[in-house]
């Protein structure tokens, strides 16, 4: 039997996407250079190149190292205990780097009615409340399962 | 001295990055999350786009009066959402950046340029698009433009990428078929990685998405936490568009109801720099038809019936707010020089220079009874900040195409 890919509906969506795809990026890349001059293009092309470098090198390396350390603390709890930990600290990293970057915006160009809100006091906040939702979570995963062990060891020792 | 062999020296780095949660299925649902978002991005982008640089076959619709608020309020939201959305999406293939060789033929070293201009312009786009948001621009080259045509490259890339991983995407895509062959691989006891167009046999993260390695999260645990995260920064910044999400907004940069008059202001007086012009008691707006000229005085235009309509003023960079305006509908200003209520106009503002000064109306706003000559505010006069004496507020419209401090209205 074919494997489905080989199906000639998935050669021709292929083909048209890839097609418009090349199509729509010519596009995009030959319009830059109608409204950018030679030194903004490179100006372009340095923060394209800064993103990817900051992304690539620091962001993912961070979390790596951060997954690495929560392995080690997440191995003497439940997994769902486990996931409830490392999805409340991946909210919490996103939200405080928008939240930097509001912040540094704040410090740079406050305008009329624009960045008036107190973000940093918000942080807070938002941490308080993640903290303790991820904490009362855990804990109540947590004592559940050392119940349900607890019966379970009971009834062991019953059995004759 | 020994050269130290670039193969095994990328294999031990990816060794470090591996992670049983990554598969080829967690990139494909992380895939078609982002792909969504982008696609509202990219159509929301481009009707604002279209209502302020319109081709000759652009349509302008006046109703419902929210449509642009609706469609910003969801190109800055999607635009925020798809954050981490990317970065989820880019973790779930990073070792496939430290593959050696990194270039193995001609399509291959193509297909690898494509997509480091995928992730390049992403990033970038969006970086740039929520700082844009704060009115904050760090950067040497002009957003406006930028994002424009960044926009067709990203979504190009897009477009290229699905085909390029269309076989890996359809047998990934249903969650069955990859429970399926995790089963059958179990079965057969079959190793090593899948070939292309196979559906890849889940590894520790268990065939059901489900059992992860101790201190580790499944893959559906991970899903799980990209769509709470992404919930999260949508609800904690989603309320500067979108009212009824008002009482959670924690970080957008703007907030409804604040500014003068409870509404908030982009572009400042002191910026146009018509404080003089518009506060003179000498000012009045020119209506021009042909060869006819009239002239309104603040006093003549209050003295004519007065309209109230509750409308939202909608800006590009999300944040909008619904307000009740009271002032004279343009229609019977252009009608009182003689011209059809279904004309286009040229609208010019006292302000000096800037790229708002002139501004064009189709017809579909003219002729509509909401399009007002806004003379007050929330039950007050026009606040100069505002637009004071007199501006423009029309249903469904871009905010900076709703011209403040008007000085002439000139039939086209």
């Amino acid at each position: 039997m074919n494997a489905p890919t080989a199906t000639k509906p998935v050669t021709a969506a292929r083909a048209v996407l890839g097609v418009t795809g090349a199509g729509l990026v010519i596009y995009g890349l030959l319009g830059l250079p109608t409204q950018l001059g030679a030194a903004q293009l490179v100006g372009l092309l340095t923060w394209m190149a800064c993103a990817v470098l900051l992304h690539d090198g620091v962001v993912v390396p961070l979390s790596t190292l951060a997954g690495a350390g929560l392995t080690r603390i997440g191995s003497r709890l439940k997994p769902a205990s486990a996931a409830i930990l490392r999805g409340a600290l991946m909210t919490g990293a996103v939200v405080s780097l928008i939240t930097g970057t509001l912040l540094k915006a704040q410090s740079e160009a406050r305008t009329i009615s624009a960045l008036e809100g107190d973000y940093a006091a918000n942080l807070l906040w938002f941490w308080a409340v993640l903290v303790m939702a991820a904490a009362a979570a855990i804990y109540a995963i947590e004592r559940a399962g050392r119940a349900m062990s607890e019966t379970g060891d009971s009834r062991q020792k019953t059995r004759p | 001295m020994q050269r130290p062999d670039p193969q095994k020296l990328t294999e031990a780095l990816a060794a470090r990055f591996a992670s049983p949660t990554r598969s080829t299925r967690l990139t494909v649902v992380l895939g078609r999350w982002l792909a969504l978002s982008f696609t509202v991005c990219f159509l929301t982008g481009l009707f604002s786009h279209g209502l302020q640089n319109p081709p000759s076959w652009m349509f302008f619709p006046t109703s419902p009066v929210w449509i642009y608020e609706l469609s910003q309020g969801l190109h800055v939201t999607a635009g925020i959402a798809s954050i981490p959305l990317l970065l989820a999406k880019l973790w779930s293939v990073y070792p496939e950046l430290l593959k050696w060789p990194p270039v193995k033929s001609i399509p291959h070293g193509l297909e690898r340029a494509s997509i480091a201009l995928f992730i390049a312009s992403s990033l970038l786009q969006l970086t740039t698009g929520l700082i844009n948001t704060y009115k904050w621009y760090p950067w040497p080259f002009p957003f406006r433009e930028t994002h424009y045509w960044l926009a067709w490259v990203i979504f190009g890339s897009l477009l290229l990428h699905i085909a390029v991983k269309l076989p890996a995407i359809v047998v990934n895509w249903d969650r069955r078929a990859v429970r399926a062959a995790g089963q059958h691989a179990a079965v057969k006891g079959a190793g090593g990685s899948p070939g292309p167009g196979r559906p890849e046999a889940p590894s520790a993260a268990g065939a059901r998405g489900q059992a992860a390695a101790p201190g580790r999260w499944s893959r559906r645990a991970f899903l799980a936490g990209v769509g709470v995260t992404t919930g999260a920064v949508v609800l904690t910044t989603a309320g500067q568009s979108f009212s009824w999400l008002g009482p959670l907004n924690l970080f957008a940069p703007r907030v409804m109801d604040t500014g003068p008059q409870s509404v908030p202001v982009n572009r400042t007086s002191a910026d146009a720099k018509v404080a003089d012009l518009a506060m003179s008691g000498q000012w009045s707006l020119a209506l021009i038809y042909g060869g006819t000229r009239k002239t309104f005085s603040l006093a003549e235009l209050r003295a004519l019936p007065q309209h109230d309509q509750e409308l939202p003023i909608a800006c590009v960079e999300g944040w909008s707010q619904t307000a009740r305006w009271r002032g004279v509908p343009l229609r019977e200003l252009v009608s009182a020089v003689g011209a059809p209520p279904r004309s286009a106009l040229r609208v010019t503002s006292l302000e000096p220079e800037g790229p708002y000064r002139l501004m064009s109306m189709p017809p579909e706003y003219v002729e509509d009874e909401r399009t007002l000559v806004a003379l007050e505010l929330n039950g007050s006069v026009l606040d100069i900040e505002h637009g004071y004496p007199a501006r423009i507020i029309a249903p469904g419209r871009p905010g900076v195409l709703q011209t403040k401090w008007l000085q002439t209205v000139e039939v086209l």
